[in-house]
């Protein structure tokens, strides 16, 4: 298992035009690590080149110390992943990529069963219908899961929760972070609110330069500097009197309910 | 003024949101925002669609300003623009003036009135000096303000949004809404956006709730606030479970 | 590096779009037909640099782009020049000429034409079809589109062809000599998402007033100026002139 991605002077450019300038830093196993940052801000090329479908950087990427190269060792889900779909059944989708990649053709039909189970869709009800009868939230998990069921050590996704209510934003993402503990998840994302816990791994991205924080130093500096990341106005409101404090609460009623009793405020 | 009385509507033929719609009847009014909130499948956009007179009702009746909105020819006022969720698959034209000009040129607007709009339109939205730019070279921010140029230039008498910021980053979605709710302001233009983001809520003065193609609640943020125990499929935003627990407004 | 529209201001620019896709078509013609021999091909040639040269039109990406036919250049010029007996240069160089002229001609139809005019003047020439019922402004319009989305489905394509390839998909050399299951995966999402794109864009022209029979106004107008008359009469010259030299 592969512990840590490390970029080194990592650059990424579109002609002459330099998109991500001097990247350093790393991404762990562990916990989802984000990728945030405002539409344009390079964030979708940084995945691309990491994964090698843009060839214009310079600088190194290294996985636990050697060099990292892009084949067919990491998987990349793009925004609305359910467009990817050709096969006549979802077990068919879920199995394609096992085949090509020459998993052993007598576990193919297993692996996809319990990756599709992961993904919390029972393969008695799914294996076979097909994917453009499911509903939205139903399709993307196929979707995800047919990007990812060849288990690779690194795992790229972009923006993967777009276009999804709340409850099914919420089950996904908590299965995501299941995956974080045996995978490098890299999460590209304009809204990390639903993954941000006080040590996730933040790459933040403001045109081309790229800042690190755990989480808690994220939500510090936006609490700090409101355009560096506009928080719901109710956390806001309620938290920045305690900026200061060393843990921060997530961005849950819940949490900042109880963090505001800790620190003296009446909570009824 | 907007009313719908009875409406009962049914896809032909099967999708995902072809939920009918079972004998809806509501009136809304210019002024406050309206917000049409509601699950996948729970009949928000195509209710949205028989407004803006894309489809025709199976039965019972729907007025826009006094007009049904299905086949309304343009010798009266345009009444109601609907602008969706994809800027990309809405832009026509392969420059931003001509694209601004195709819903004009579908009104039989004269030429003269054409350049004149499109220039003022093109102002007020800061594109003016992307009027001869094609298409394919504008931002995602500046395609979604050509979408909306685009009708607004064709001076509907309302304007309705499908889901307009799900697909917006958190800064965009602040811009947005000051901007939306500045030209309702200027404009006296009716505003019905249609949205399932529970930070929506926020900006909603009216609010019409669907579920299972039925209209589920009418009235204010804060009579929904009060209400909504009783609709099981709404899902409360943050800012209300916070002011619930710590049992004031923040 | 494509060919195509750059804002400018000369007389080549003012011309009308009938004007100038007449005058591109005649130049097209002469080049293919004429037999006035390599000497005075090359004046003419040379004439139509100068000519571009004092219409500030971009000449030196223009005559870049010839790169892009060098082989083709040289293919046709070795199997002119092989005609008779052993190797002569004339008709080589005939060849080349004639090509080249046809891809600058072309060229400078491209450079000087936004798309709008060059629409313009296909819906011109769609008008006899109205004779058969088929609804002209409508197959132009069907164009216009066609040509506006196709570096968005090129970019849809290649993103697909990224995300399958992700996935463990071959596609990395797909072409006419892959299989049909081969390529499937490019394919079936590429047309799917060709076909929901179609659907949400003639919903929202729907939404904008958009009806097949409709009156429409026009926002592109277009005059003939006496310089469109002298052109139009110079087009018809240049095409009786290759014409002639066959005869």
């Amino acid at each position: 298992m592969i512990n840590k991605l490390t970029l080194q002077n990592f650059c990424v450019s579109y002609g002459t035009k330099s998109v991500i300038d001097a990247m350093n830093g790393e991404f762990f196993v562990g916990a989802v690590n984000l990728v945030v940052g405002r539409a344009g801000s390079g964030k979708s090329s940084l995945l691309l080149a990491m994964a090698g479908f843009h060839k214009e950087f310079s600088g190194s990427i290294a996985t636990d110390g050697d060099k990292f190269i892009p084949d067919g060792n990491f998987s990349l889900t793009f925004q609305n992943p359910e467009s990817l779909f050709f096969n006549p059944t979802v077990g068919d989708e879920i199995e394609f990529s096992l085949r090509m990649l020459n998993f052993p053709a007598s576990q193919i039909r297993s692996e996809a069963e319990n990756w599709l189970r992961r993904w919390g869709l029972e393969p008695d009800l799914y294996y076979h219908r097909h994917p453009f009868e499911l509903s939205g939230g139903e399709k993307r998990r196929v979707a995800l899961a047919a990007c990812t069921v060849a288990r690779m050590p690194l795992i790229l996704l972009d923006e993967p929760l777009a276009g999804l209510d709340g409850s099914g934003q919420k089950s996904l993402a908590s299965i995501l972070e299941s995956l974080a503990r045996e995978h490098i998840v890299v999460v590209v994302t304009h809204e990390p609110e639903i993954f941000l816990t006080p040590t996730s791994n933040i790459l933040f991205l403001r045109e081309g330069q790229g800042s690190w924080f755990n989480g808690n130093d994220f939500l510090r500096q936006a609490l700090t500097d409101n355009l560096f990341y506009p928080l719901p106005e109710w956390y806001y409101t309620a938290v920045r009197p305690y900026k200061n404090e060393p843990f921060l609460p997530v961005i849950n009623a819940v949490e900042v309910g109880k963090f505001l009793q800790k620190a003296g405020q009446p909570c009824s | 003024m907007i009313v719908l009385d009875k409406v009962s509507f049914r896809y032909h033929g099967k999708s995902e949101t072809s939920f009918s719609l079972k004998e809806v009847s509501f009136s809304c009014s210019k002024g406050p925002i309206t917000g049409i909130i509601g699950r996948n499948g729970s009949g928000k956009s195509t209710v949205a669609r028989l407004i803006a007179g894309l489809i025709c009702p199976d039965s019972g009746a729907i007025e826009v300003d006094g007009f049904a909105p299905f086949n309304h020819t343009g010798n009266c006022r345009f009444l109601a623009g609907i602008i969706f969720q994809n800027p990309d698959n809405q832009i026509v034209g392969t420059t931003v003036a001509e694209d601004i000009a195709f819903g004009l040129e579908n009104l039989a607007v004269s030429n003269a009135e054409m350049h004149s709009r499109i220039r003022d339109v093109a102002g007020r939205f800061g594109l003016e000096s992307l009027l001869s730019a094609p298409v394919n070279n504008l931002s995602g921010g500046q395609k979604q303000l050509l979408c909306i140029a685009a009708v607004l230039a064709m001076e509907p008498s309302w304007l309705i949004f499908d889901e307009p910021t799900s697909h917006l980053d958190p800064w965009s979605r602040i811009i947005f809404w000051q901007q939306l709710k500045s030209f309702a302001r200027d404009h006296g233009i009716g505003v019905i956006v249609v949205s399932q983001l529970p930070e929506d809520l926020a900006q909603f003065d009216q609010i019409l709730a669907f579920d299972q193609g039925q209209l589920a609640f009418q009235g204010s943020r804060e009579e929904l606030k009060s209400s909504c125990d009783s609709l099981p499929w709404f899902t409360r935003p943050e800012s209300w479970v916070f002011e619930k627990l710590s049992g004031a407004k923040p | 590096m494509q060919l195509g529209y750059q804002p400018g201001n000369s007389f080549l620019y003012a011309f009308n779009p009938l004007v100038k896709g007449v005058l591109c078509l005649a130049a097209i013609m002469f080049f293919s037909l004429n037999s006035f021999g390599v000497a005075l091909m090359a004046g003419i040639l040379a004439a139509m640099l100068l000519t571009a040269w004092l219409g500030r039109l971009p000449l030196k990406e223009i005559l870049l782009s010839i790169k892009k036919i060098a082989v083709l250049l040289l293919i046709v010029s070795l199997v002119q020049g092989f005609r008779g007996n052993g190797f002569e240069l004339e008709p080589a160089f005939e060849a080349i000429l004639r090509i080249v002229g046809v891809f600058l001609v072309a060229g400078f139809y491209l450079v000087v034409s936004p798309q709008s005019e060059l629409m313009y003047f296909w819906e011109v020439v769609f008008r006899p079809l109205s004779f058969f019922r088929l609804p002209a402004r409508e197959l132009a319009l069907v164009m216009v589109i066609a040509v506006r989305f196709l570096p968005v489905m090129l970019a849809e394509i290649d993103r697909i062809r990224m995300a399958q390839t992700a996935r463990g998909a071959r596609l990395g050399k797909a072409g006419i000599f892959s299989t049909a299951a081969a390529i499937m995966p490019l394919m079936i999402p590429t047309l799917a998402q060709a076909i929901i794109r179609a659907e949400e864009l003639a919903e929202a022209m729907e939404a904008r007033g958009y009806r097949v029979a409709g009156v429409r106004t026009r926002y592109q107008q277009y005059t003939f100026k006496p310089a469109d008359i002298m052109a139009g009469i110079f087009a018809i010259l240049t095409i009786s002139a290759a014409i002639y030299s066959r005869l």
